[in-house]
């Protein structure tokens, strides 16, 4: 407000200090008047002292370059894209497989028993055919430089390296399932995982026309120690697949092995028709697991202790489903590296506020939606994938974007290179640059400084200080406010 | 203790938080004792340790900063930075005999205006029982503590401690917190003999007997340490008093 009234009378409204007499002064001391006045005093010859050494400070103004760039070409990729693309942004879709689809290709209906197979051809023929979209298949990204507004990548496809230029970037780069080494997963052909099962039956029905008993077991890799979060949409994968299988064959035996069934929502219907096709849910607890043996050549033996008869049982089958973890892919680490992203405890994407900032990130400019994120059913990703895209669209849509000028400046003369500076910035603010002749030296990329000034307190050289909050302009209230 | 002394304190406020916080407190008219004299920053982690002892060089009794709670910081984690460099500063002040409470870090929110003037309370009377801050009788630890958190190896150290203990070194190996947390200890208490005995060499020709006696750190220290500061170009010999060696400062 203050610095309104100023903008308006011709100064820079950097030229302003704030000696605050009341709210913290006038207010909080009512018995006090005389130790008050002291300090309003001192308070008014440290704000002086401060303002004798004000800068004006030019407002930032940075460019922004409409296009953006999508990197996954799962469901979360494409729905963001043909998000951004109908509102009339030139999207990049770089995918590192063959073909668009990711994990979706391996589902054949959700939950509601909608299509999967059908609605991804539908979208990866409008992703295809849209004007406004080129997409990139068996590509891979090898750099990405830049800020907000101003990104700079680099694509390889084969022997082909190409160029890009966008003013924002949306992470779908998904996630997979977990390899587990218990269970005999790796060691016997009778052990899957995830959706193996209803595929090994749909290729081969006379396989199913010869077995006796399915199990499934849930949570493996999950909630324990080395990934201690649920990964949401396994047990509704589980049950979908055991009532399928009850359906086509109802006098097959199928057992669920879980530790708390997550079937939240509307999905609890499906976990009620699996107990009325006759599905058996046996409870375990995660210091006494299954325990699963060879059973011959024809079989395998699951030994679980059996949460209502508070005995062990064994349980003769032919084929064994785990529902293991879902984690971050390969590539997520480098991609968080290259752009400055950060990575929670989990490997997975850490956006910038839970609550407030769900898709953002505190890198200015870039998005995350999907898998990627966290373990999520295929309605989510599309749901977020959205609010990545209108989040991105929000920066593309403006021309220039304005930058809050208290930032910080490296004296280059005073630097030596040694990368504190670059290793405390949350923001990827500051970083190193290779100096011909001196190796290295801290760079200022003032469009992404929030101005929190970690930089300047962390230098061993004191070579950084904040513009608004300079070194000798906070000494000087000290000294004035401390000699009064 | 002087019944009329009446602490003046110096309270960095980060401006999402604890400023706000203070805000509030006078919004909602919240008492508190008129001790602190505030210096707005954006974020606690600007706070330099060196601006600490700047304040009690220049009077102040006692430093306050308030920062957000860890987790919450506006800029997603520069208060954790402000906790390790405040926890240097508190074991610096300890070994230089000043003591921990003349600082005094802590996390207030936007909205936590009782608890803002209740710490104010509390520091102040912390302060008022230890009594005025003298800062002529600790000129030469002022100055010392000066040098060593002016050094760029306590600042590099406490800068990196977060990189090499959660991230990775640049050999991809993680460093054990304990151990991290042992050598820092370490080059504090090295770093600030160091600065102590400069300061001495700064005052004139002295021995090392003479030197040990005004810092209270044993001889064979004061050898050690002497030697670090030779080899930097930092003290030299000025001359001998019979046989007993003399040493000053140097320009590095």
């Amino acid at each position: 407000m203050f610095q309104e009234t100023i903008r308006e009378a011709g100064l820079n409204p950097y030229l302003f200090e704030f000696a605050n007499i009341r709210d913290q002064n006038s207010w909080v001391h009512q018995h006090n008047p005389e130790a008050a006045t002291r300090k309003a005093k001192d308070l008014v010859r440290m704000a002086v002292a401060k303002a004798s050494l004000l800068e004006p400070i030019e407002p930032l103004q940075i460019e922004v370059n409409p296009n953006a760039l999508v990197i996954g070409g799962g469901v979360a990729g494409m729905s963001a894209a043909l998000n951004l693309a109908d509102q009339g942004f030139k999207t990049f879709l770089v995918e590192r497989e063959g073909q668009l689809g990711g994990h979706a290709l391996h589902i054949k209906e959700t939950w509601n028993s909608e299509n999967v197979g059908s609605f991804l051809e539908e979208y990866k023929n409008q992703v295809q055919a849209h004007k406004n979209i080129e997409v990139l298949i068996g590509s891979e990204i090898t750099d990405i430089s830049g800020f907000v507004g101003n990104f700079t990548t680099f694509v390889k496809t084969g022997d082909m390296e190409r160029e890009i230029q966008h003013g924002a970037v949306i992470l779908a780069t998904g996630g997979k399932a977990f390899e587990p080494d218990e269970y005999l997963y790796g060691q016997s052909e009778r052990v899957s995982k995830w959706h193996e099962i209803d595929d090994l039956f749909e290729k081969e029905p006379e396989k199913l026309a010869q077995t006796q008993g399915v199990a499934f077991i849930q949570c493996v890799g999950s909630r324990e120690p080395d990934r201690p979060y649920c990964s949401k949409v396994c047990c509704t994968a589980s049950v979908k697949s055991a009532i399928l299988l009850k359906e086509k064959k109802p006098d097959l035996r199928v057992y669920i092995l879980y530790r708390d069934l997550r079937t939240f929502g509307l999905r609890e219907a499906l976990y009620q028709k699996a107990r009325s096709l006759g599905v058996i849910f046996i409870r375990y607890t995660v210091d006494e697991k299954p325990i699963v043996q060879k059973n011959g050549d024809h079989g395998l033996l699951i030994t679980v202790m059996d949460h209502i008869l508070q005995r062990p049982i064994q349980i003769p089958i032919d084929y064994l489903n785990l529902a293991t973890a879902i984690i971050p892919t390969e590539g997520q680490k480098q991609i968080a590296r290259m752009l400055k992203v950060p990575l929670n405890d989990n490997g997975f994407y850490l956006e910038a506020h839970i609550k407030l900032r769900p898709v953002d990130f505190s890198t200015d400019g870039v998005f995350v939606c999907g898998l990627a994120h966290y373990p999520k059913p295929i309605e989510e990703s599309i749901a977020q994938a959205q609010a990545a895209a209108g989040r991105a669209a929000g920066l593309l849509v403006q021309k220039t974007i304005d930058i809050e000028p208290i930032v910080s400046m490296v004296d280059e003369e005073k630097c030596i290179g040694c990368g504190l500076c670059e290793s405390s910035c949350s923001f990827g603010a500051i970083r190193l640059k290779k100096v011909e002749g001196k190796g290295f030296r801290a760079e200022n990329y003032s469009a992404l400084c929030k101005g929190c000034g970690v930089c300047a307190a962390a230098c061993p050289q004191r070579a950084i200080d904040m513009k608004h909050f300079r070194e000798q302009q906070i000494r000087a209230a000290i000294h004035a406010g401390g000699t009064a | 203790m002087n019944d009329s002394f009446k602490p003046k304190i110096l309270a960095f406020l980060c401006n999402w938080c604890s400023y706000a916080g203070a805000d509030l407190a006078g919004v909602s008219r919240i008492q508190y004792p008129p001790s602190i004299r505030v210096v707005r920053t954006m974020c606690s982690g600007r706070v330099d340790p060196l601006f600490v002892i700047e304040a009690l060089k220049d009077g102040f009794d006692g430093v306050f900063i308030g920062g957000c709670h860890l987790g919450d910081c506006h800029y997603q984690d520069g208060n954790v930075y402000t906790l390790k460099r405040m926890d240097m500063l508190a074991q610096l002040l300890d070994i230089s005999g000043i003591g921990r409470n003349r600082m005094h870090l802590r996390w207030a929110s936007a909205a936590e205006a009782q608890t803002f003037a209740d710490y104010i309370t509390e520091v102040t009377e912390v302060i008022t029982t230890m009594g005025p801050f003298d800062k002529t009788r600790y000129s030469l630890q002022l100055a010392a503590l000066e040098r060593g958190l002016t050094s760029p190896r306590l600042r590099w150290l406490v800068g990196i401690d977060r990189q090499v203990t959660e991230r990775e070194n640049v050999y991809h190996e993680k460093t054990d917190p304990e151990q991290f947390k042992k050598v820092l200890q370490n080059a504090m208490e090295t770093e600030y003999q160091k600065a102590l005995i400069y300061e001495l060499l700064n005052q004139g020709p002295v021995t090392v007997k003479e030197m040990s006696e005004k810092s209270g750190l044993p001889v064979y220290t004061i050898s050690l340490r002497l030697n670090d500061l030779e080899r930097g170009g930092l003290a030299a010999l000025s001359g001998c008093e019979g046989r007993t060696p003399k040493f000053v400062s140097a320009a590095a």
